[in-house]
Protein backbone atom coordinates (compact mmCIF):
# COMPACT_ATOMS: atom_id res chain seq x y z
CA UNK A 1 0.00 0.00 0.00
CA UNK A 2 2.88 2.20 0.92
CA UNK A 3 4.36 1.83 -2.38
CA UNK A 4 1.22 2.00 -4.58
CA UNK A 5 -0.65 4.71 -3.29
CA UNK A 6 1.81 7.28 -4.74
CA UNK A 7 1.95 5.60 -7.93
CA UNK A 8 -1.95 5.74 -8.11
CA UNK A 9 -1.61 9.78 -7.05
CA UNK A 10 1.07 10.04 -9.70
CA UNK A 11 -1.59 7.96 -12.74
CA UNK A 12 -4.61 10.21 -11.38
CA UNK A 13 -2.32 13.32 -12.40
CA UNK A 14 -1.23 12.75 -15.50
CA UNK A 15 -5.38 11.20 -16.33
CA UNK A 16 -6.16 15.06 -15.25
CA UNK A 17 -2.74 17.09 -16.51
CA UNK A 18 -4.21 18.55 -19.73
CA UNK A 19 -7.20 19.56 -17.68
CA UNK A 20 -4.59 22.36 -16.23
CA UNK A 21 -1.32 22.51 -17.70
CA UNK A 22 -0.70 23.91 -20.68
CA UNK A 23 0.83 22.63 -24.41
CA UNK A 24 4.56 23.16 -22.95
CA UNK A 25 4.10 21.13 -20.09
CA UNK A 26 2.06 18.55 -22.04
CA UNK A 27 4.92 18.39 -24.32
CA UNK A 28 7.67 18.24 -21.61
CA UNK A 29 5.15 15.59 -20.18
CA UNK A 30 5.49 13.12 -22.79
CA UNK A 31 9.43 13.27 -23.24
CA UNK A 32 9.64 12.09 -19.61
CA UNK A 33 7.26 9.14 -20.63
CA UNK A 34 9.23 8.64 -23.50
CA UNK A 35 12.38 8.68 -21.64
CA UNK A 36 11.18 6.53 -19.02
CA UNK A 37 10.55 3.55 -21.71
CA UNK A 38 13.99 4.28 -22.89
CA UNK A 39 15.41 4.14 -19.52
CA UNK A 40 13.45 1.21 -18.05
CA UNK A 41 14.42 -0.93 -21.33
CA UNK A 42 18.13 -0.16 -20.44
CA UNK A 43 17.71 -0.86 -17.15
CA UNK A 44 16.28 -4.61 -17.99
CA UNK A 45 20.06 -4.76 -19.22
CA UNK A 46 21.88 -2.90 -16.26
CA UNK A 47 20.30 -3.27 -13.29
CA UNK A 48 18.29 -6.56 -13.65
CA UNK A 49 20.69 -8.58 -16.29
CA UNK A 50 24.22 -7.04 -15.56
CA UNK A 51 24.98 -5.75 -18.96
CA UNK A 52 26.34 -1.81 -19.54
CA UNK A 53 24.79 -1.12 -23.33
CA UNK A 54 26.21 1.89 -25.09
CA UNK A 55 23.82 1.26 -28.45
CA UNK A 56 20.22 1.69 -26.84
CA UNK A 57 19.99 5.08 -29.13
CA UNK A 58 20.44 2.33 -32.24
CA UNK A 59 17.40 1.08 -31.24
CA UNK A 60 15.45 4.08 -30.40
CA UNK A 61 16.39 5.10 -33.97
CA UNK A 62 14.99 1.65 -35.56
CA UNK A 63 11.90 2.33 -33.58
CA UNK A 64 11.53 6.41 -34.76
CA UNK A 65 12.72 5.78 -38.41
CA UNK A 66 10.24 2.48 -38.94
CA UNK A 67 7.36 4.79 -37.37
CA UNK A 68 8.29 7.32 -39.50
CA UNK A 69 8.43 5.47 -42.81
CA UNK A 70 5.16 3.49 -42.37
CA UNK A 71 3.60 6.97 -41.39
CA UNK A 72 4.78 8.31 -44.29
CA UNK A 73 3.47 5.24 -46.42
CA UNK A 74 0.40 4.49 -44.46
CA UNK A 75 -0.95 7.10 -42.01
CA UNK A 76 -2.65 4.66 -39.26
CA UNK A 77 -0.87 5.70 -36.00
CA UNK A 78 -1.36 1.59 -34.14
CA UNK A 79 0.66 0.60 -37.61
CA UNK A 80 3.59 2.95 -37.08
CA UNK A 81 3.89 2.24 -33.44
CA UNK A 82 3.72 -0.98 -33.33
CA UNK A 83 5.75 -1.63 -36.57
CA UNK A 84 8.32 0.50 -34.62
CA UNK A 85 8.30 -1.57 -31.85
CA UNK A 86 8.46 -5.03 -33.94
CA UNK A 87 11.31 -3.95 -35.81
CA UNK A 88 13.19 -2.57 -33.30
CA UNK A 89 12.66 -5.73 -31.55
CA UNK A 90 13.70 -7.80 -34.87
CA UNK A 91 17.04 -5.68 -34.81
CA UNK A 92 18.19 -5.79 -31.09
CA UNK A 93 17.37 -9.82 -31.44
CA UNK A 94 20.10 -10.00 -34.50
CA UNK A 95 22.61 -7.88 -33.07
CA UNK A 96 22.42 -9.40 -30.18
CA UNK A 97 23.53 -12.78 -30.92
CA UNK A 98 26.40 -11.09 -31.57
CA UNK A 99 26.66 -9.13 -28.54
CA UNK A 100 25.58 -11.44 -26.11
CA UNK A 101 28.80 -13.48 -26.88
CA UNK A 102 30.95 -11.30 -24.83
CA UNK A 103 30.10 -9.18 -21.19
CA UNK A 104 31.75 -6.23 -19.43
CA UNK A 105 33.73 -3.94 -21.26
CA UNK A 106 33.78 -6.39 -24.37
CA UNK A 107 29.98 -6.21 -24.54
CA UNK A 108 29.39 -2.03 -24.08
CA UNK A 109 32.19 -1.35 -26.58
CA UNK A 110 30.19 -3.59 -28.66
CA UNK A 111 26.77 -2.45 -28.37
CA UNK A 112 28.49 1.10 -28.47
CA UNK A 113 29.76 -0.19 -32.21
CA UNK A 114 26.77 -1.17 -33.46
CA UNK A 115 24.39 2.05 -32.26
CA UNK A 116 27.45 3.97 -34.02
CA UNK A 117 26.58 2.00 -37.39
CA UNK A 118 22.86 2.29 -37.13
CA UNK A 119 23.97 5.93 -36.91
CA UNK A 120 26.09 6.13 -40.07
CA UNK A 121 22.75 4.12 -41.74
CA UNK A 122 20.58 6.91 -40.53
CA UNK A 123 23.52 9.39 -41.63
CA UNK A 124 24.74 8.42 -45.19
CA UNK A 125 21.31 6.03 -46.54
CA UNK A 126 20.17 9.32 -47.98
CA UNK A 127 17.47 7.64 -49.76
CA UNK A 128 15.94 5.64 -46.75
CA UNK A 129 16.53 8.21 -44.04
CA UNK A 130 17.05 11.57 -45.61
CA UNK A 131 20.43 11.37 -44.30
CA UNK A 132 21.31 14.68 -42.58
CA UNK A 133 17.96 16.44 -43.28
CA UNK A 134 15.91 13.42 -41.83
CA UNK A 135 12.48 12.20 -42.22
CA UNK A 136 10.12 15.33 -42.25
CA UNK A 137 6.19 16.57 -42.79
CA UNK A 138 5.75 13.14 -40.43
CA UNK A 139 1.93 13.15 -39.95
CA UNK A 140 0.44 12.71 -36.39
CA UNK A 141 -1.86 9.76 -37.94
CA UNK A 142 -5.39 9.18 -36.48
CA UNK A 143 -5.45 6.24 -34.28
CA UNK A 144 -7.80 4.19 -36.09
CA UNK A 145 -9.10 0.24 -35.68
CA UNK A 146 -11.08 -0.31 -38.66
CA UNK A 147 -14.69 -0.72 -37.97
CA UNK A 148 -14.60 0.27 -34.35
CA UNK A 149 -12.56 3.53 -33.25
CA UNK A 150 -11.03 6.64 -35.25
CA UNK A 151 -9.88 9.43 -33.37
CA UNK A 152 -8.11 12.56 -34.31
CA UNK A 153 -4.78 13.20 -33.52
CA UNK A 154 -4.01 16.63 -34.48
CA UNK A 155 -4.79 18.24 -30.89
CA UNK A 156 -2.19 17.53 -28.53
CA UNK A 157 -3.78 16.11 -25.54
CA UNK A 158 -5.19 13.39 -27.71
CA UNK A 159 -1.57 12.11 -28.76
CA UNK A 160 -0.71 12.53 -25.05
CA UNK A 161 -3.35 10.30 -23.82
CA UNK A 162 -2.22 7.49 -26.35
CA UNK A 163 1.53 8.00 -25.21
CA UNK A 164 0.19 7.55 -21.46
CA UNK A 165 -1.48 4.46 -22.14
CA UNK A 166 1.06 3.05 -24.21
CA UNK A 167 3.31 3.96 -20.91
CA UNK A 168 1.31 2.77 -18.25
CA UNK A 169 0.67 -0.54 -20.53
CA UNK A 170 4.33 -0.84 -20.88
CA UNK A 171 5.35 -0.24 -17.19
CA UNK A 172 2.69 -2.97 -16.28
CA UNK A 173 4.27 -5.15 -18.68
CA UNK A 174 8.08 -4.65 -17.10
CA UNK A 175 6.91 -4.74 -13.51
CA UNK A 176 5.27 -8.21 -14.67
CA UNK A 177 8.57 -8.99 -16.25
CA UNK A 178 10.82 -8.38 -13.52
CA UNK A 179 8.73 -9.89 -10.95
CA UNK A 180 8.83 -13.03 -12.90
CA UNK A 181 10.48 -16.31 -13.01
CA UNK A 182 12.21 -14.72 -15.66
CA UNK A 183 13.26 -11.57 -14.16
CA UNK A 184 14.45 -13.50 -11.44
CA UNK A 185 16.60 -15.78 -14.12
CA UNK A 186 17.64 -11.98 -14.86
CA UNK A 187 19.04 -11.48 -11.83
CA UNK A 188 20.66 -14.24 -11.72
CA UNK A 189 22.57 -13.55 -14.43
CA UNK A 190 23.04 -10.31 -12.92
CA UNK A 191 24.56 -11.45 -9.42
CA UNK A 192 26.73 -14.32 -10.80
CA UNK A 193 26.76 -15.86 -14.36
CA UNK A 194 28.82 -18.76 -13.66
CA UNK A 195 26.16 -19.64 -10.63
CA UNK A 196 23.27 -19.21 -12.98
CA UNK A 197 24.66 -21.81 -15.31
CA UNK A 198 25.21 -23.76 -12.67
CA UNK A 199 22.20 -23.93 -11.70
CA UNK A 200 20.92 -25.25 -15.15
CA UNK A 201 20.10 -21.77 -17.00
CA UNK A 202 21.36 -20.75 -20.36
CA UNK A 203 23.10 -17.48 -19.78
CA UNK A 204 22.96 -16.79 -23.27
CA UNK A 205 19.85 -17.34 -24.37
CA UNK A 206 18.27 -15.63 -21.63
CA UNK A 207 20.66 -12.35 -22.18
CA UNK A 208 19.73 -12.51 -25.70
CA UNK A 209 15.85 -12.42 -24.56
CA UNK A 210 16.68 -9.53 -22.54
CA UNK A 211 18.47 -7.03 -24.71
CA UNK A 212 15.25 -8.32 -27.46
CA UNK A 213 13.02 -7.29 -24.90
CA UNK A 214 15.03 -3.86 -23.98
CA UNK A 215 15.72 -3.17 -27.89
CA UNK A 216 11.36 -3.05 -28.08
CA UNK A 217 10.96 -0.88 -24.76
CA UNK A 218 13.79 1.45 -27.16
CA UNK A 219 11.81 1.06 -30.09
CA UNK A 220 8.60 1.88 -28.53
CA UNK A 221 10.09 5.04 -27.09
CA UNK A 222 11.30 5.81 -30.30
CA UNK A 223 8.37 4.98 -32.28
CA UNK A 224 6.05 7.68 -30.11
CA UNK A 225 8.43 10.31 -31.34
CA UNK A 226 7.97 11.02 -34.33
CA UNK A 227 4.02 11.66 -34.65
CA UNK A 228 5.16 14.27 -31.74
CA UNK A 229 7.76 16.22 -33.41
CA UNK A 230 7.03 15.20 -37.05
CA UNK A 231 10.42 14.61 -38.21
CA UNK A 232 12.90 12.23 -37.39
CA UNK A 233 16.73 13.11 -37.73
CA UNK A 234 20.00 11.12 -37.22
CA UNK A 235 21.22 11.99 -33.63
CA UNK A 236 18.81 10.16 -32.36
CA UNK A 237 20.80 7.22 -33.18
CA UNK A 238 24.00 8.47 -31.64
CA UNK A 239 25.52 7.61 -29.12
CA UNK A 240 25.37 10.59 -26.83
CA UNK A 241 21.76 9.77 -27.12
CA UNK A 242 22.25 6.67 -25.69
CA UNK A 243 23.90 8.52 -22.47
CA UNK A 244 20.38 9.81 -21.54
CA UNK A 245 18.96 6.36 -20.04
CA UNK A 246 22.14 6.19 -18.24
CA UNK A 247 22.01 9.56 -16.97
CA UNK A 248 18.24 8.72 -15.88
CA UNK A 249 18.76 5.49 -14.40
CA UNK A 250 21.49 6.57 -12.26
CA UNK A 251 19.95 9.65 -10.78
CA UNK A 252 16.86 7.67 -9.79
CA UNK A 253 18.88 4.19 -9.12
CA UNK A 254 19.78 1.27 -10.95
CA UNK A 255 18.28 -1.56 -8.71
CA UNK A 256 14.98 -0.06 -7.92
CA UNK A 257 12.25 -0.86 -10.37
CA UNK A 258 11.00 3.19 -10.17
CA UNK A 259 14.56 4.26 -10.15
CA UNK A 260 14.32 4.71 -14.20
CA UNK A 261 10.77 6.54 -13.97
CA UNK A 262 11.56 8.89 -11.26
CA UNK A 263 15.32 9.38 -12.92
CA UNK A 264 13.60 10.27 -16.49
CA UNK A 265 11.14 12.84 -14.99
CA UNK A 266 14.27 14.38 -12.85
CA UNK A 267 16.43 14.25 -15.57
CA UNK A 268 13.86 16.57 -17.42
CA UNK A 269 12.74 18.92 -14.71
CA UNK A 270 16.56 19.51 -13.80
CA UNK A 271 17.58 20.00 -17.98
CA UNK A 272 14.50 22.35 -17.81
CA UNK A 273 15.41 24.41 -14.82
CA UNK A 274 19.53 24.54 -15.66
CA UNK A 275 18.73 25.81 -19.54
CA UNK A 276 17.26 28.61 -18.38
CA UNK A 277 20.33 29.61 -16.92
CA UNK A 278 23.04 28.42 -18.95
CA UNK A 279 23.40 26.36 -22.56
CA UNK A 280 25.76 24.42 -20.52
CA UNK A 281 23.16 22.38 -18.75
CA UNK A 282 24.81 19.24 -19.35
CA UNK A 283 27.69 19.65 -17.01
CA UNK A 284 25.14 20.83 -14.26
CA UNK A 285 23.48 17.62 -15.20
CA UNK A 286 26.86 15.92 -14.63
CA UNK A 287 27.71 16.95 -11.68
CA UNK A 288 24.77 16.62 -10.17
CA UNK A 289 24.22 12.78 -11.12
CA UNK A 290 27.98 12.86 -9.94
CA UNK A 291 27.37 13.58 -6.14
CA UNK A 292 24.18 11.50 -5.99
CA UNK A 293 26.10 8.43 -7.67
CA UNK A 294 28.88 9.29 -4.53
CA UNK A 295 26.18 10.29 -2.23
CA UNK A 296 23.31 7.82 -2.53
CA UNK A 297 24.47 4.83 -4.55
CA UNK A 298 20.94 3.40 -4.76
CA UNK A 299 19.98 7.22 -6.56
CA UNK A 300 17.07 8.88 -5.62
CA UNK A 301 14.50 6.76 -5.19
CA UNK A 302 17.29 4.95 -2.60
CA UNK A 303 16.64 7.46 -0.25
CA UNK A 304 13.05 6.87 0.54
CA UNK A 305 13.21 2.89 -0.04
CA UNK A 306 16.35 2.14 1.53
CA UNK A 307 19.58 1.17 -0.91
CA UNK A 308 18.51 -2.66 -1.46
CA UNK A 309 15.08 -1.83 -1.58
CA UNK A 310 13.38 -2.92 -4.96
CA UNK A 311 10.06 -1.49 -5.23
CA UNK B 1 26.99 -50.83 -7.22
CA UNK B 2 27.24 -49.08 -10.81
CA UNK B 3 29.32 -46.19 -11.46
CA UNK B 4 28.10 -42.80 -12.10
CA UNK B 5 30.62 -40.99 -13.46
CA UNK B 6 33.70 -42.56 -15.65
CA UNK B 7 36.39 -40.58 -16.95
CA UNK B 8 39.27 -42.11 -19.45
CA UNK B 9 42.34 -40.64 -19.57
CA UNK B 10 41.45 -37.33 -19.10
CA UNK B 11 43.93 -33.93 -19.76
CA UNK B 12 43.77 -30.47 -18.74
CA UNK B 13 47.01 -28.79 -19.76
CA UNK B 14 47.70 -24.97 -18.81
CA UNK B 15 51.12 -24.68 -21.04
CA UNK B 16 53.26 -26.46 -20.36
CA UNK B 17 51.39 -27.38 -16.74
CA UNK B 18 49.64 -31.05 -16.98
CA UNK B 19 47.19 -29.82 -14.27
CA UNK B 20 44.75 -32.57 -14.78
CA UNK B 21 46.58 -36.11 -16.59
CA UNK B 22 45.48 -38.96 -17.72
CA UNK B 23 42.72 -39.56 -15.06
CA UNK B 24 40.54 -42.35 -15.23
CA UNK B 25 37.67 -41.87 -12.21
CA UNK B 26 35.11 -44.04 -11.17
CA UNK B 27 32.97 -41.98 -8.66
CA UNK B 28 30.14 -45.14 -7.42
CA UNK B 29 26.84 -44.11 -7.43
CA UNK B 30 25.63 -43.75 -3.59
CA UNK B 31 29.28 -43.60 -2.07
CA UNK B 32 30.31 -40.41 -0.46
CA UNK B 33 33.89 -39.62 -2.20
CA UNK B 34 35.97 -37.43 -1.00
CA UNK B 35 38.94 -35.66 -3.83
CA UNK B 36 42.12 -35.22 -1.93
CA UNK B 37 45.54 -33.88 -2.33
CA UNK B 38 48.12 -31.24 -1.51
CA UNK B 39 47.50 -27.55 -3.35
CA UNK B 40 48.11 -27.70 -6.96
CA UNK B 41 46.96 -31.66 -7.06
CA UNK B 42 43.77 -30.72 -9.89
CA UNK B 43 41.38 -31.24 -7.67
CA UNK B 44 39.28 -28.31 -8.50
CA UNK B 45 40.53 -29.09 -11.86
CA UNK B 46 38.73 -31.79 -12.08
CA UNK B 47 35.73 -30.57 -10.35
CA UNK B 48 35.57 -28.02 -13.26
CA UNK B 49 36.27 -30.53 -16.11
CA UNK B 50 33.36 -33.02 -14.67
CA UNK B 51 30.26 -30.19 -14.00
CA UNK B 52 31.58 -28.85 -17.43
CA UNK B 53 32.79 -25.45 -16.63
CA UNK B 54 36.44 -26.51 -18.52
CA UNK B 55 36.43 -28.41 -21.44
CA UNK B 56 38.92 -31.20 -21.12
CA UNK B 57 42.27 -31.22 -23.67
CA UNK B 58 42.51 -34.55 -23.76
CA UNK B 59 40.08 -37.89 -22.72
CA UNK B 60 36.34 -38.80 -22.51
CA UNK B 61 33.60 -38.33 -19.36
CA UNK B 62 30.97 -40.27 -19.13
CA UNK B 63 27.58 -39.89 -16.51
CA UNK B 64 25.90 -43.09 -16.57
CA UNK B 65 27.58 -43.83 -19.79
CA UNK B 66 26.39 -41.19 -21.88
CA UNK B 67 29.57 -39.59 -22.78
CA UNK B 68 29.14 -35.38 -21.96
CA UNK B 69 32.87 -34.56 -22.54
CA UNK B 70 32.19 -31.39 -24.18
CA UNK B 71 28.38 -30.98 -22.99
CA UNK B 72 27.78 -27.15 -21.94
CA UNK B 73 27.80 -26.92 -17.91
CA UNK B 74 23.75 -25.86 -17.84
CA UNK B 75 22.88 -28.85 -19.57
CA UNK B 76 25.24 -30.85 -16.78
CA UNK B 77 22.64 -29.88 -14.70
CA UNK B 78 19.53 -30.68 -16.58
CA UNK B 79 21.29 -34.32 -16.69
CA UNK B 80 21.77 -34.77 -12.67
CA UNK B 81 25.75 -32.98 -12.42
CA UNK B 82 25.28 -30.11 -9.98
CA UNK B 83 28.22 -28.24 -7.67
CA UNK B 84 29.57 -25.73 -5.53
CA UNK B 85 32.34 -23.59 -6.30
CA UNK B 86 35.60 -23.27 -3.90
CA UNK B 87 35.30 -19.24 -3.98
CA UNK B 88 31.85 -18.08 -2.57
CA UNK B 89 29.21 -18.03 -5.88
CA UNK B 90 25.95 -17.41 -4.96
CA UNK B 91 23.62 -14.49 -5.43
CA UNK B 92 24.69 -11.71 -3.04
CA UNK B 93 21.65 -9.14 -4.24
CA UNK B 94 18.87 -11.39 -4.06
CA UNK B 95 17.35 -13.02 -0.42
CA UNK B 96 18.24 -15.92 0.13
CA UNK B 97 14.65 -17.53 -0.53
CA UNK B 98 15.47 -16.60 -3.99
CA UNK B 99 18.66 -18.19 -4.08
CA UNK B 100 17.19 -21.41 -3.64
CA UNK B 101 13.93 -20.55 -5.91
CA UNK B 102 15.77 -20.32 -8.93
CA UNK B 103 17.43 -23.56 -9.59
CA UNK B 104 14.52 -24.95 -8.01
CA UNK B 105 11.91 -23.10 -11.18
CA UNK B 106 14.59 -23.98 -13.21
CA UNK B 107 14.85 -27.90 -12.69
CA UNK B 108 11.43 -27.50 -13.09
CA UNK B 109 11.36 -25.54 -16.32
CA UNK B 110 9.72 -22.83 -15.17
CA UNK B 111 12.35 -20.37 -15.29
CA UNK B 112 11.35 -18.42 -18.32
CA UNK B 113 7.78 -17.78 -17.42
CA UNK B 114 7.69 -13.64 -18.23
CA UNK B 115 4.45 -12.72 -16.71
CA UNK B 116 3.83 -15.16 -13.97
CA UNK B 117 4.48 -14.22 -10.25
CA UNK B 118 7.09 -16.16 -8.45
CA UNK B 119 4.01 -16.25 -5.18
CA UNK B 120 1.97 -18.26 -7.74
CA UNK B 121 4.81 -20.93 -8.11
CA UNK B 122 3.12 -22.87 -5.39
CA UNK B 123 5.28 -26.22 -5.84
CA UNK B 124 8.17 -24.54 -6.46
CA UNK B 125 7.71 -22.12 -3.48
CA UNK B 126 7.11 -25.52 -1.32
CA UNK B 127 10.28 -27.35 -2.88
CA UNK B 128 12.09 -23.91 -2.02
CA UNK B 129 11.07 -23.85 1.53
CA UNK B 130 11.89 -27.40 2.29
CA UNK B 131 15.49 -26.74 1.33
CA UNK B 132 15.43 -24.24 3.08
CA UNK B 133 14.97 -25.89 6.43
CA UNK B 134 17.40 -28.36 5.79
CA UNK B 135 20.01 -26.32 5.14
CA UNK B 136 18.96 -24.50 8.24
CA UNK B 137 18.58 -21.24 6.53
CA UNK B 138 14.51 -20.82 7.28
CA UNK B 139 14.66 -18.11 10.12
CA UNK B 140 17.36 -15.96 7.27
CA UNK B 141 15.51 -16.77 3.92
CA UNK B 142 13.85 -13.23 3.80
CA UNK B 143 17.56 -11.62 4.28
CA UNK B 144 20.14 -10.65 1.09
CA UNK B 145 22.49 -13.32 0.75
CA UNK B 146 25.28 -11.16 0.19
CA UNK B 147 24.70 -9.57 4.05
CA UNK B 148 25.02 -13.05 5.68
CA UNK B 149 28.07 -14.59 7.86
CA UNK B 150 30.33 -16.57 5.26
CA UNK B 151 29.50 -19.56 7.77
CA UNK B 152 25.57 -19.01 6.73
CA UNK B 153 27.02 -18.44 2.60
CA UNK B 154 27.98 -21.10 2.57
CA UNK B 155 25.19 -23.55 3.84
CA UNK B 156 22.98 -21.56 1.31
CA UNK B 157 25.96 -22.37 -1.78
CA UNK B 158 24.92 -26.25 -0.32
CA UNK B 159 21.52 -25.38 -0.57
CA UNK B 160 21.66 -24.07 -4.02
CA UNK B 161 24.22 -27.13 -5.22
CA UNK B 162 20.70 -29.90 -4.08
CA UNK B 163 18.15 -27.31 -5.31
CA UNK B 164 18.45 -28.92 -8.43
CA UNK B 165 17.86 -31.91 -7.20
CA UNK B 166 20.85 -33.59 -8.96
CA UNK B 167 22.00 -37.37 -9.03
CA UNK B 168 25.85 -36.09 -8.56
CA UNK B 169 26.43 -33.21 -6.45
CA UNK B 170 30.28 -31.82 -7.01
CA UNK B 171 31.28 -29.51 -3.87
CA UNK B 172 34.45 -28.08 -4.02
CA UNK B 173 35.94 -27.03 -0.35
CA UNK B 174 32.24 -26.64 1.27
CA UNK B 175 33.72 -25.90 4.73
CA UNK B 176 36.60 -23.50 3.53
CA UNK B 177 36.97 -20.61 5.84
CA UNK B 178 34.79 -22.06 8.42
CA UNK B 179 36.02 -22.78 12.31
CA UNK B 180 36.19 -26.52 12.88
CA UNK B 181 33.05 -26.78 15.38
CA UNK B 182 31.60 -25.18 12.17
CA UNK B 183 33.53 -27.39 9.50
CA UNK B 184 31.97 -30.62 10.74
CA UNK B 185 28.72 -29.21 11.53
CA UNK B 186 28.31 -28.47 7.65
CA UNK B 187 30.43 -32.20 6.22
CA UNK B 188 27.95 -34.05 8.75
CA UNK B 189 25.21 -32.12 7.32
CA UNK B 190 26.48 -32.91 3.72
CA UNK B 191 26.15 -36.30 4.73
CA UNK B 192 22.94 -36.23 6.08
CA UNK B 193 21.44 -35.12 2.65
CA UNK B 194 23.48 -37.01 0.55
CA UNK B 195 21.11 -40.37 2.31
CA UNK B 196 18.16 -38.44 2.70
CA UNK B 197 17.67 -36.84 -0.70
CA UNK B 198 19.94 -40.41 -2.53
CA UNK B 199 22.43 -38.13 -4.18
CA UNK B 200 26.31 -38.86 -4.47
CA UNK B 201 28.00 -36.74 -3.15
CA UNK B 202 31.92 -35.96 -4.19
CA UNK B 203 33.94 -33.67 -1.83
CA UNK B 204 37.10 -31.46 -2.29
CA UNK B 205 38.13 -31.26 1.43
CA UNK B 206 41.50 -30.83 3.49
CA UNK B 207 40.07 -31.28 6.82
CA UNK B 208 41.18 -34.98 6.91
CA UNK B 209 39.65 -35.61 10.44
CA UNK B 210 36.00 -34.97 8.69
CA UNK B 211 37.36 -36.77 5.69
CA UNK B 212 38.49 -40.18 7.13
CA UNK B 213 35.44 -40.06 9.62
CA UNK B 214 32.87 -38.97 6.58
CA UNK B 215 34.03 -40.41 3.35
CA UNK B 216 33.11 -43.84 1.98
CA UNK B 217 35.32 -43.68 -0.72
CA UNK B 218 38.17 -41.61 -1.41
CA UNK B 219 40.82 -40.19 -4.15
CA UNK B 220 43.93 -38.97 -3.66
CA UNK B 221 45.41 -36.79 -6.23
CA UNK B 222 48.99 -35.50 -7.15
CA UNK B 223 50.57 -33.21 -9.72
CA UNK B 224 47.58 -33.73 -11.76
CA UNK B 225 47.08 -37.53 -11.66
CA UNK B 226 45.76 -40.24 -9.86
CA UNK B 227 47.99 -41.21 -6.75
CA UNK B 228 45.85 -43.86 -4.99
CA UNK B 229 42.34 -44.65 -4.68
CA UNK B 230 40.18 -46.61 -1.89
CA UNK B 231 38.03 -47.00 1.40
CA UNK B 232 39.64 -44.68 3.94
CA UNK B 233 41.37 -47.31 6.03
CA UNK B 234 43.27 -48.27 2.56
CA UNK B 235 44.19 -44.74 2.26
CA UNK B 236 45.46 -43.98 5.83
CA UNK B 237 48.08 -47.03 5.77
CA UNK B 238 49.40 -46.52 1.97
CA UNK B 239 53.10 -45.38 2.40
CA UNK B 240 53.23 -43.54 -0.89
CA UNK B 241 50.20 -41.18 -0.22
CA UNK B 242 51.71 -40.77 3.79
CA UNK B 243 54.93 -39.92 2.09
CA UNK B 244 53.48 -37.17 -0.53
CA UNK B 245 50.45 -36.05 1.44
CA UNK B 246 49.10 -36.77 4.97
CA UNK B 247 52.49 -37.52 6.69
CA UNK B 248 53.36 -39.66 9.54
CA UNK B 249 50.47 -38.39 12.67
CA UNK B 250 47.49 -39.71 10.52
Amino acid sequence: MKKTLPLLGLVILLVFLPQFAGKYSLYLAIHVMLLSLFSLGFNLLFGYTGLLSFGQAGFYAVGAYACAKILLAFPSLLAGILGGVVIAGISAFVLGILCIRHTRIYFSMLTLCFGMMIFSLAWKWRDMTGGDDGLVGIPRAPLEIPGLLRLNMTPMENYYYVVLIFTVLAIYLFYRIVHSPMGLTFQGIRDSETRTGCVGISVRNYRLISFTIAGMYAGLAGALLPPLESTVTPPVAHWSHSAEPVLATLLGGIYNFAGPIVGSALFYILKDIIVRFTEYWLICLGIIVLVLVMGFRGGVVSMFYGKGGRG
Amino acid sequence: MKTIVRTEDLGKYFGEMAAVHAVNLNLQEGLFTSIIGPNGAGKTTLINLLSGYLLPDTGKIFFRESEVTRLEPHKRVKIGISRSFQVMNIFPRMTVFQNILLPVLSRLNRNSRPFSSLTSQKEAVAEAEKILNEVWLWGKKDRPAGQMSHGDQRLLELGIAVASNPQLCLLDEPSSGMNPIERIKVLELVKKLAAERKTTFAIVEHDMDVVFALSDWIVVMNRGEILAEGKPDDIKNNQEVRDTYLGEEI
